[in-house]
């Protein structure tokens, strides 16, 4: 599953580059749709600050 | 609550701001969103500009300039410096902070209608499909707005052309991360706008220093996005950066976001839609520089959504003219600097040592960008072509 676990700038580059539309800003949150979200990973590598992760759930 | 207008624009950044004065200006009713709280707030940019450029738009309110520009110095990754000075450059960095937050305010006293904490989270279609409104959340409830044409200004993490059905995801290389910076108690030359080229500072971008008033600068970077994968991310590299340059400067503010490095978008319009700005990829690939093309966008959407709705008949002919025009201001010549940066950026370090020397022997007052890349062509020959299109506009 992607989630947030650093600090998020709400800057919107993983919104840009995500193929999925699974992302959006809201006032002061970034929102991820888990129905949506394909963990392709791509936000994840682009993120300035490495705030998304996926983690594998056991 | 008015929920009927005849043109809602989706951003309150100098695309969206622009599209509103202008339209209002023309007569049209106009009801902006902004999804954050506060106008200007925050500045994701290094706010440098072209002066004469800036100048052409709107009157200047000289609170908005922080410092004016006059000089530009590449640094190589040897950490030689090579100085271009020509009055190309002249330009400032401004207070994009209080730009913005000023030419809202001249917007609204236009007649254009300002709501901020407004998300716009979809693009509503009527039963024929046709664009006529958004839905917009503001503090978790929703209501719909519907107007005869919208204006996507929701810069580079835009939704709304992606609704529309245009292919506005951004490829991975064609995006910059960033990072920046502001700094305080820093000894730079004031006139001067500092870029450091080399894969040692930035792969696949560059890092700046843009000074600002009273001791203060914009220390950024960019890399490209494919660089990201390797463990890297921009952060890791500014804060190398700054470690090595500024290891004393107070940090005032931080800030990161997504440049668009791509050309423009191919589709600028639509039945009922008009996109600019970051939204539109309206950005300068080789330098990331997109604050003028925003506005010079925002301008000509508000002009063409106004004369539309006074002619709904027109509406096709002058979105044809909207795309048009700023193919022509900007969109070529992006073409041709987007092959400069796809063959500028796979440089090596040693390939701009060299360059750069080479440019050293040249003479200051006959060094100009145009020089830099004649050196860079003798080394590839390919990119001649590419090169005079982009400083001619041919």
């Amino acid at each position: 599953m992607l989630v947030l676990s650093g600090h998020c700038d709400q800057c919107g580059t993983c919104v840009a580059v995500c193929p999925a539309n699974a992302l959006m800003l809201t006032e002061s949150a970034l929102v991820i749709d888990h129905e949506r979200c394909t963990l392709c990973a791509l936000c994840v590598n682009i993120c300035p600050f490495a705030a998304l992760e996926i983690k594998h759930e056991d | 609550m008015k929920t009927e207008w005849d043109i809602i624009v989706v951003g309150g950044g100098p695309a969206g701001i622009f599209a509103a004065l202008e339209a209002a200006k023309a007569g049209a009713s106009v009801l902006l969103f902004e999804r954050k709280r506060e106008m200007g707030i925050p500045v994701r940019c290094g706010e440098a500009v072209g002066k004469v450029d800036f100048h052409s738009y709107t009157e200047v309110d000289p609170r908005w300039i922080s410092t004016e520009i006059n000089t530009f110095v590449m640094v190589l990754p040897n950490g030689k410096e090579v100085k271009l000075k020509s009055n190309i450059y002249a330009g400032y960095i401004i207070n994009r902070d209080l730009f913005e937050y000023d030419m809202a305010a001249r917007a609204a006293a236009a007649g254009a209608c300002i709501r901020m904490r407004s998300n716009v989270c979809d693009l509503l279609k009527n039963v024929s499909g046709e664009i006529c409104g958004v839905r917009v959340e503001k503090r978790g409830t929703f209501q719909e707005y519907h107007a005869r044409i919208v204006i996507a200004a929701d810069g580079v993490e835009s939704r709304i052309a992606r609704q529309a059905g245009i292919a506005s995801v951004l490829n991975i290389r064609d995006i910059e991360p960033c990072v920046q910076a502001t700094l305080s108690g820093v000894d730079i030359p004031e006139k001067a706008l500092y870029l450091y080229v080399g894969t040692c500072y930035a792969p696949g971008g560059y890092a700046w220093v843009f000074p600002k008033a009273n001791r203060c600068a914009n220390v950024g970077l960019g890399i490209n996005g494919k660089y990201s994968k390797r463990g890297r991310n921009a952060e890791s590299y500014l804060q190398d950066f700054l470690k090595r340059f500024f290891p004393e400067a107070s940090v005032q503010r931080y800030v990161s976001g997504g440049v668009p490095v791509s050309t423009n978008l191919e589709t600028l319009s639509l039945k009922n839609l008009l996109i600019t700005g970051d939204a539109g990829h309206m950005v300068n690939p080789l330098n990331g520089g997109g604050i003028t093309h925003a506005i010079e966008s925002g301008i000509r959407a508000g002009k063409a959504a106004a004369g539309a709705c006074r002619k709904p008949g027109e509406m096709q002919s002058l979105f044809d003219v909207y795309e048009k025009d700023i193919y022509r201001r900007f969109g070529k010549n992006h073409e041709s600097q987007y092959r400069i940066k796809e063959l500028v950026y796979q440089m090596n370090d040693e390939e701009y040592n060299r360059i750069g020397e080479e440019v050293l022997k040249i003479d200051l007052k006959k060094r100009s960008f145009l020089a830099v890349f004649r050196k860079v062509v003798k080394e590839h020959p390919g990119f001649l072509a590419d090169v005079l299109r982009a400083f001619t506009g041919i």
